[in-house]
């Protein structure tokens, strides 16, 4: 586990025994591609983990486990998942009726909105406090189609799009949470949904700022004993995307989508989905400009 | 007599002098509010203190004046430290006044939508 300041530990029992059944190991492409840190595995078995789970709980079940003891585990693990949940719902209640709107407010009310639904959420890129993955039930292999594998900038917008066609054909309802900073790398595929007649429900998380790097300009500033903000936005120096405000709302407006913003007041965000929702159904894509909290 | 009087003085100068670098006065609320945006605090903690994955809650109710100010002072963990030069007294002091001013957040199971 890195803390983030350099430190290492474990959370495996001394002399365990690790095995790895995974495909991950199948992506490596060159002898750079992998990187961070290794997990240091016994056993490495390259496979398709889905396709050998059932063999291996056959050989788990045949393998005479201790019952009680697993009873046991399992019940200390739904106690914790409970208690957790409890936690995570309290936190998101913090900042609920905030300006700019927070994400969990955001996010909730979007869930809200498409429960009822064949929902699939096929782009998050802008770290919205993995309020989606903590908080919707993520029962289906649909309902989260992952991010883009490597930390990439401008997958978002692209990858929902293409996500979206292929749930057309399959009757699902494609929503995405779209950041801005995301949406200003290729924000033509904007046409290319709306050429194609690809129903797409965007909702933004737009915090007027491509956001990732202003820790790392404050550190460096604050170590440099300067300023890392000077005055003209609210984030340091080439971190933000405002003055002038980006109109996200016109631009996809101007692409062919029915789009609405800028949405401020979060009591105003559940009627504006649900007429996303209505539009979205009717075949066109739709765009909801939502000013949020930064994460 | 005397002597033990004495000592105590001196401890407590002495504990004086420790703390006094950190004992903030009084802030302004509304002052705060602009500064916690100038220093950047809304980047990682929201602009309502309400915390998110990359920095924790800090509102309501935040740790005392302070422990407030000797952790945005020494801390050497993923947070910067804030020197007085960067940010001074003052701003620290209504930095923490206006996180002091942010009302209690609304409980969860009184949400609908928290709780479906």
């Amino acid at each position: 586990m890195n803390e983030g300041i350099g430190s290492n530990s474990t959370r495996i029992k001394r002399d365990t025994k690790l095995i790895s059944i995974s495909s991950v190991d199948l992506n490596t492409k060159a002898n750079y591609q992998d990187f961070q840190r290794f997990q240091v595995i016994d056993v490495p078995m390259a496979g398709d983990a889905e396709a050998t789970l059932p063999a291996l709980i056959e050989a788990v079940k045949q393998a005479g486990p201790n019952k009680s003891a697993i009873e046991k585990r399992g019940e200390t693990a739904r106690k914790a998942y409970a208690e957790g949940n409890e936690r995570t719902r309290a936190a998101a209640a913090l900042g609920w009726d905030a300006s700019p709107i927070s994400t969990a407010r955001m996010c909730m009310e979007l869930y809200g909105a498409i429960k009822d639904l064949d929902w699939s959420l096929v782009a998050s890129e802008g770290n919205v406090s993995n309020w989606p993955n903590r908080l919707w039930p993520m029962e289906k292999h649909y309902h989260w189609l992952g991010a883009s594998g490597g930390y990439g900038v401008g997958y978002g917008a692209p990858a929902s799009v293409g996500a979206a066609l292929a749930n057309r054909d399959l009757g699902r309802f494609s929503v995405s949470i779209q950041s801005d900073g995301d949406l200003m790398y290729a924000p033509g595929v904007l046409w290319t949904a709306a050429k194609h007649k690809i129903p797409l429900l965007a909702v933004m998380h737009n915090n007027r700022g491509y956001h990732q790097e202003v820790m790392h300009v404050q550190r460096l500033s604050n170590f440099r004993n300067r300023v890392a903000n000077l005055g003209g936005d609210m984030g340091p120096v080439g971190t933000s995307i405002q003055n002038p405000d980006v109109e996200y709302h016109k631009l996809a407006e101007s692409m062919g989508w029915w789009a609405k913003g800028p949405i401020k007041d979060p009591a105003q965000l559940g009627p504006a989905l649900r007429e996303a929702v209505k539009v979205v159904q009717g075949g066109q894509p739709a765009l909801l400009n939502v000013w949020t909290q930064p994460r | 007599m005397n002597v033990i009087l004495s000592a105590a003085k001196n401890l407590l100068f002495a504990t004086g002098l420790l703390f006094a670098p950190l004992v903030l006065a009084a802030g302004s609320a509304e002052k705060g509010k602009v500064a916690y945006v100038q220093h950047g605090c809304w980047q990682c903690h929201g602009f309502v203190g309400q915390g998110s994955v990359t920095g924790p809650k800090l509102a309501p109710n935040p740790i005392p004046p302070e422990a407030f100010s000797a952790f945005v002072r020494f801390t050497n963990g993923a947070m910067p430290p804030y020197q007085k030069s960067i940010l001074s007294d003052g701003d620290l002091a209504d930095i923490h006044a206006y996180l002091q001013s942010l009302p209690k957040a609304p409980d969860y199971k009184s949400i609908p939508l928290l709780n479906p």
